[in-house]
């Protein structure tokens, strides 16, 4: 029992970082529809513009992080511009695509610039773990759980008590009546795409600084654990994103405790393909898909 | 020297041309599949079982891969099928990532000639010689994957031409119209995802045969979602569209040696911006329309 319950916090601290990635993949898939499969590479670019700084500068946390967070927006701003703003609307395939080739083009120039397969990663702080009992935390989990839910409270506040984050719903809800409101939805999409970005970058950091290391892979690894959390958890939905991420991290971390590490993310891979086959609108977004299934029957 | 690196790249466009068209048979009806690599891994281990351990002759093995791959895209067609958009395009995904590990822990071997053959795991599976043992020359076998190549693409382009083709399309465009007309939508997207397993199949089973050696890590998400790409660079018109798209990716920028090592960056920008201009590739619909258009015109005109 202790194990289990250790196993399910170690699986609370590792799901936030999966969570902070869901939140951007969600931000951008609500207001877009389309898939940014290039999220997981621009952050991962953004980690290596704080490993630059490092190197060069030998800068401190706070310095990294920035750079982390500033790389990954630039990125995503590329990427925007590039397979969202210029590809005209009803073509989310090509989008989709297109931010796949962008992905392979990232890595590219990754391995360009940064010839070595691996690169160290400052950690964040640097202290014993804690014990509380029969159990033990980690310090930069704590932080990494810390984070996260400040940066969820926060985005709460800009979705729900702004006028940018009123826009926000009403272009993710119907883009074309947000437009005839007056709302310049061109300008908001991009927002929330520099928004995710940012969420991106903070995840992006705190995930590589507990790792210690970076490397080209970080971009694929990012991209697919987003995705699968936000699924769990329901397209589209914050909450869900959320949740989805630490369901995602307990199942984990109980896989790799029970079965071994190699049933890592094939239980992971198993519990979405449940979750597609007899609940598609995941934890969360159950609502919307009824939604839509019942307005199919009715034509 | 050149020769055979020669016939190595061209089996190779060959080999990726049956994942492509695969993927781009998909694309016709509407579905967008992260997954189609898991049919090819299904049909590359299948055959390679029943060619190497069982000691079937080598045609019985590609048949059988392709059959292996088939039955286990229906068995992801049934409960997927329904879904839609991006909801059946991460269900594919999650597949063939199961796949994928299951294979990384799936251990079958038996002993021939005191040696142990079959899959280990993540070492993958080693020894498929059944072409190296029966004398099949390289240049002989890059001829047996582009002879069933012409008779899959010949397979599409019937397929193109006939109601079959057309009830494809139809639901590809609008799945509730076609539902409409008395066409049980389900049914026929379920045909779809079966064909393009089989298609997936044929070219896994060449592959673990010109490879000798498989293992899973080959089949990750990479090469489906590269599959995916080919259609759209080359265009969603004609099955000809995802084998333009594989040799430009493969035989075209492979050649090029002076832009090795900065090939991605110059194709992935050179595809970013063929798709801003054509969202649906290179030989789109409308592109094809007006080919069929001219090629009328030049036959009446000969006439």
């Amino acid at each position: 029992m202790v194990d289990f319950i250790q196993n399910c916090l170690d699986g609370i601290m590792l799901g936030s970082s999966y969570a902070l990635l869901a939140i951007g993949f969600t931000l951008i898939f609500g207001v877009m529809r389309r898939l940014n499969l290039s999220y997981g590479p621009s952050i991962m670019v953004g980690a290596f513009v704080g490993t630059l700084v490092y190197l060069e500068f030998k800068a401190n946390a706070v310095a990294i992080a920035a750079a982390t967070v500033v790389g990954a927006v630039i990125v995503g701003i590329y990427v925007e511009r590039l397979c969202f703003r210029a590809i005209r609307r009803g073509a989310a395939v090509a989008s989709m695509v297109s931010s796949f080739v962008i992905w392979m083009q990232l890595e590219e120039i990754v391995t360009v610039v940064f010839p070595d397969r691996t690169y160290f990663f400052p950690p964040m702080v640097t202290a014993d773990p804690i014990d509380l009992g029969p159990f033990f935390f980690k310090v930069e989990n704590i932080v990494m759980f810390a984070v996260a839910a400040v940066m969820t409270v926060l985005l709460h506040w800009l979705l729900q008590y702004t006028r940018f984050g009123l826009a926000l719903r009403a272009v993710s809800e119907n883009p074309r009546a947000a437009l005839f409101m007056g709302i310049n939805v061109g300008a908001v999409m991009f927002l929330a795409f520099v928004i995710a970005s940012a969420f991106g970058g903070v995840a992006a950091y705190l995930i590589v600084s507990a790792d210690g290391q970076i490397t080209p892979l970080f971009g694929l690894w990012a991209t697919f654990k987003g995705l699968i959390a936000m699924m769990l958890g329901g397209m589209g939905s914050i909450p869900g994103a959320i949740l989805g991420g630490l369901l995602l991290g307990v199942v984990e971390a109980q896989s790799i405790w029970y079965l071994g590490t190699e049933y890592r993310d094939l239980s992971a891979y198993f519990l979405l393909f449940l979750f597609l086959v007899f609940r598609p609108g995941g934890l969360m977004g159950q609502l919307a898909v009824e939604r839509e299934l019942a307005a199919t029957r009715r034509v | 020297m050149d020769d055979i690196y020669l016939i190595t790249i061209l089996s190779n466009i060959g080999m990726i041309s049956f994942i492509a068209l695969s993927a781009y048979l998909l694309l016709v009806v509407g579905e967008i599949s992260f997954g189609q690599q898991a049919f090819f891994a299904v049909s590359a281990y299948g055959s390679g079982i029943a060619t190497a351990m069982w000691g079937w002759p080598i045609w019985l093995g590609l048949l059988w891969g392709a059959l292996v791959a088939g039955a286990a895209a229906l068995v992801v067609a049934i409960p997927t099928v329904r879904l839609r958009g991006l909801y059946f395009s991460v269900a594919t995904l999650a597949f063939a990532e199961m796949v994928r590990l299951i294979f990384e822990i799936f251990t079958y071997q038996v002993e021939i000639d005191g040696e142990l053959v079959g899959p280990d795991g993540s070492d993958g599976f080693r020894d498929i010689r059944a072409i190296y043992d029966s004398n099949v020359s390289a240049f002989e076998y890059m001829l047996i994957i582009y002879g069933l190549l012409a008779v899959v693409l010949i397979g599409f382009l019937i397929l193109e031409r006939s109601r079959l083709g057309a009830i494809f399309r139809m639901i590809g465009e609008d799945p509730m119209l076609t539902e409409m007309q008395g066409l049980n939508v389900t049914k026929y997207k379920i045909l779809a995802v079966v064909m393009a397993g089989i298609v997936a199949g044929i070219g896994g089973a060449l592959y673990a045969h010109l490879a000798t050696y498989v293992e899973p890590k080959i089949f990750n998400v990479m090469l489906g979602v590269h599959a995916l790409a080919y259609g759209l660079i080359g265009g969603l018109g004609t099955a000809f569209g995802p084998l333009i798209g594989v040799a430009i990716d493969i035989g075209l920028l492979e050649s090029i040696r002076a832009i090795s090592g900065y090939r991605m960056i110059v194709f992935g920008g050179l595809v970013a911006v063929l798709l801003i201009v054509r969202p649906r590739g290179l030989l789109d619909e409308a592109a094809m329309h007006w080919l069929r258009g001219r090629w009328r015109g030049l036959i009446r005109a000969e006439n």
